[in-house]
């Protein structure tokens, strides 16, 4: 579970590439949570980087409210942190439903779509709007 | 978990202090008015071409040779008045260690631990059985990665406060400098234990270094915190609609490269005006990243700093 490789040659920073990296996992599931990160000294030694580096990521993962320092113990995953796949898992039955109905209305794939995209600009607009104002 | 301790707060006195210090070898500069410290904690990243001066400057913080003008420190102290004090403290690494070539290997180890009383032998073996080098071997019958990986036990294992590491990886192959990385981050992850660092390698620098210093023909063009200069350049590629004859003097412009209607600027990245650019040139800016450092390091010498590039470390 740890991240495969950095690139230090790339102009971005390798603390932001490992908290991308960390990010990713935890989207895709391959980080659960609950599961606890490995350790500042390993994570720094399997990759090849400064630990200050390590310590910072896992500083950032904090602030986001990703994942908990807990002293003594190590670093874990919030258990409120759910991955963006269970979230797709959990939408998959919605969107089953509602295209069953349209389809039962004789609308054909390019309709729904058209109605999906037009849905979702509708709501792109509305939300800029109450960003002006606000 | 203790490691997150780890911090940059380190206590008021840095490890090294080096003030103004000037190196003349006939009639040539080799190091002019160098300034900087390292911190606790940290490592000290020092870049530079063959012929920098990075060797010159890390023989003065070892005491080997006096400052001409100006003032090293080590710990708060001398290293040419105290040199037993200071080299108690430092672990060493040149880029060909001097080992004696008629010695085993556990006879240099043997004779090693004899100069410092916070020799860990449990480490030593340890890392001698990691490195998997033959105790009875004869130095002379070494391949220069097994004298490197000797070399840095040597160094390492009497858990020095300084790892002075000078080209350690130079003309090795990847699982030597893999080896040399894991000993500079086990160090530093080791609370309170600093490391300066010098390398071409620009990758192996940026790995591992907190604070990075640029040497070139003796001078210091650049020393801060490594995150501060990748945040302080930007690489911006501007098209033109009409071929210019001379490089655009676009401002906070480091290097200008390209011709005719396409050019690469390095710039700093707080005088980074885009509408102004627009403005004034008529050219759009179709890229924009974060400068490399090799591209940092051009810009600012005008030289690349790996003559020959390496194998790069496979992970």
């Amino acid at each position: 579970m740890t991240p495969s490789r950095l690139n230090p040659s790339s102009g971005t920073p390798l603390y932001l590439q490992l908290v991308e990296q960390l990010k990713h996992s935890i989207e895709t599931g391959a980080i659960r949570a609950g599961d606890q990160l490995p350790s500042v000294r390993r994570m720094a030694e399997d990759l090849l980087i400064n630990p200050n580096t390590v310590v910072r990521a896992y500083r950032d993962l904090e602030a986001e409210g990703i994942v908990v320092l807990k002293h003594g113990s190590g670093v874990f995953v919030r258990d409120s942190v759910v991955a963006r796949t269970e979230l797709m898992r959990r939408a998959e039955p919605i969107i089953r439903a509602a295209v069953t109905r349209l389809e039962s209305l004789d609308l054909d794939a390019d309709e729904i779509r058209r109605l999906m995209e037009n849905e979702l600009s509708l709501r792109r607009v509305a939300r800029d709007r109450r960003k002006r104002l606000a | 978990m203790p490691e997150l301790v780890l911090s940059r707060s380190s206590p008021a006195e840095p490890v090294v202090a080096v003030g103004h210090l000037s190196r003349t070898f006939r009639g040539q500069k080799a190091l002019d008015d160098v300034s900087f410290t390292v911190e606790r904690g940290t490592v000290f990243g020092l870049v530079g071409e063959n012929g920098a001066g990075k060797s010159t400057l890390i023989k003065h913080v070892l005491g080997l040779w006096r400052a001409e003008s100006g003032t090293v420190r080590v710990f708060g102290l001398d290293p040419v008045a105290e040199p037993a004090a200071v080299l108690g403290r430092i672990g060493y690494l040149s880029e060909q260690p001097d080992l004696p070539g008629w010695m085993r290997v556990d006879e240099l180890l043997g004779y090693t631990q004899a100069f410092y009383p916070n020799w860990d032998s449990q480490h030593a073996e340890w890392l001698r059985e990691q490195f998997a080098l033959d105790p009875t071997a004869r130095i002379k019958t070494l391949s220069r990665g097994q004298r490197a990986k000797l070399g840095l036990i040597a160094a390492e294992a009497h858990r020095p406060d300084l790892l002075l590491l000078d080209e350690p990886s130079s003309g090795l192959d990847p699982v030597v400098r893999r080896d040399i990385l894991e000993a500079i981050i086990r160090t530093v992850t080791d609370a309170g234990r600093t490391v300066i660092f010098s390398s071409h390698l620009l990758d192996e620098i940026e790995r591992v270094s907190d604070h990075l210093g640029m040497l070139h023909r003796g001078r210091l063009r650049l020393c801060a915190p490594l995150d501060e200069v990748k945040a302080r350049h930007r690489r911006i590629v501007l098209h033109f609609e009409l071929p210019q004859p001379n490089p655009p003097t676009v401002p906070g412009a480091i290097r200008v490269s390209g011709a005719e209607r396409v050019w690469t600027v390095i710039c700093e990245a707080s005088r980074l005006d885009r509408a102004a650019i627009a403005r004034n040139f008529g050219a759009r800016i179709t890229d924009e990243s974060p400068a490399s450092l090799d591209e940092v390091f051009i810009a600012h010498t005008g030289v690349a700093c790996e003559a020959l590039p390496d194998h790069p470390i496979a992970i």
